[in-house]
């Protein structure tokens, strides 16, 4: 619970913006909850609010959601091996609550124990965790966002968040390099479509990474 | 169509390509045996990945409000908050030092400004 206060502080301010841009569309309490339950994405439902609100077309919209949670598919793979002793039913319930904060909280976890169940419920309790904080802080950005002053910048919260649970994965040479690739290629691609950015930037990292790896054993 | 069901309609397709993109590898490599590279380059997941979604948020204009001050607050106060992780491997130690700083270093410039 104490390790889950990091995360669980930088979703708030993140649902709170998300709630007040489903509340600019104009929809109810329950499209907000809708929403936030259905998407359970920060990144997907703001871009997803922005495009409505822009009278983008249906399919526009949803490929872009789509490219937006691509990376998705790869915190998918790197939970795969340590999901697989369970049965399919909870895989299909953690793959529910697989997000950026669940992962990167989570991910470190794995492994240091023998036991392949108790990674596992740890992710299963921080996702519900962040589940439950999510639904309350979009439906209080519903109710209360634009009370909130601009200038506190509350939204910082999200990066600074991921930035403390970066810095403690940057072990060893090739994983800075990955980082360090990464955060180039972020900037260099980013008037790509689609934020398009975010997942060619990760892979960029990866693949500098391996081969980085490669020449240390050398 | 209605603006309600448009709403609607991007809501749930969003939702369950989202589903699919986060059950993908989880219900594909229960199956077939993961690529020994594949297992390899999961190392670099998080290093990646965190930092392409951190660097946007902290150095473009446009990821925030398109303000140099804040902008510069930003960075300021992104590379303080670095520094804190790196000697206290402290998430939260992270979150107050940087919005400390980010608070610190708007009031300075707009007082300066």
């Amino acid at each position: 619970m104490r390790d889950m206060s990091p995360p669980l502080i930088g979703l708030l301010p993140f649902g709170l913006v998300c709630g007040v841009a489903a509340q600019a569309l104009g929809v109810s309490a329950w499209g907000v909850l809708g929403m936030s339950a259905i998407i359970f994405s920060g990144a997907a439902q703001i871009v997803a609010a922005q495009l409505i609100a822009a009278h983008a077309p249906v399919a526009v919209i949803v490929l872009t959601c789509f490219v937006v949670g691509l990376r998705l598919m790869m915190y998918s793979a790197a939970m795969a091996p340590h999901l697989k002793p369970l049965s399919a039913r909870w895989r299909h319930l953690l793959a529910y609550v697989l997000t950026d904060q669940a992962f990167a909280a989570t991910i470190r976890r794995f492994g240091t124990s023998g036991d392949p169940y108790a990674g596992a419920s740890y992710f299963l309790g921080t996702g519900v965790l962040l589940w439950t904080t999510w639904q309350a802080s979009n439906l209080a950005g519903y109710w209360l966002g634009n009370v909130l002053p601009a200038a506190w910048s509350l939204d910082f919260v999200v990066p600074l968040c991921f930035l403390g649970l970066l810095v403690p994965a940057l072990e060893d040479r090739p994983t800075r390099a990955a980082a360090l690739a990464a955060g180039v290629a972020v900037i260099a691609l980013d008037p790509l479509p689609m934020r398009l950015s975010l997942i060619c930037a990760g892979l960029i990292g990866i693949a500098t990474g391996l081969a980085m790896e490669g020449r240390g054993k050398r | 169509m209605s603006a309600t069901l448009t709403f609607w309609v991007v809501v749930v397709a969003v939702g369950a390509l989202n589903y699919l993109s986060r059950l993908s590898f989880i219900a594909l490599f229960a199956r077939v045996q993961m690529p020994s590279l594949v297992a390899r380059a999961l190392r670099y997941v998080p290093a990646a990945m965190l930092t392409s979604i951190i660097v946007p948020a902290v150095a473009l204009p446009g990821a925030g409000p398109s303000d140099p001050v804040l902008g510069n607050a930003r960075l300021a106060a992104a590379l303080v908050a670095a520094a804190v992780a790196w000697r206290t491997r402290s998430t939260s130690a992270t979150i107050v030092v940087g919005m400390a700083v980010l608070w610190l270093a708007q009031w300075l410039l707009r007082a300066a400004a």
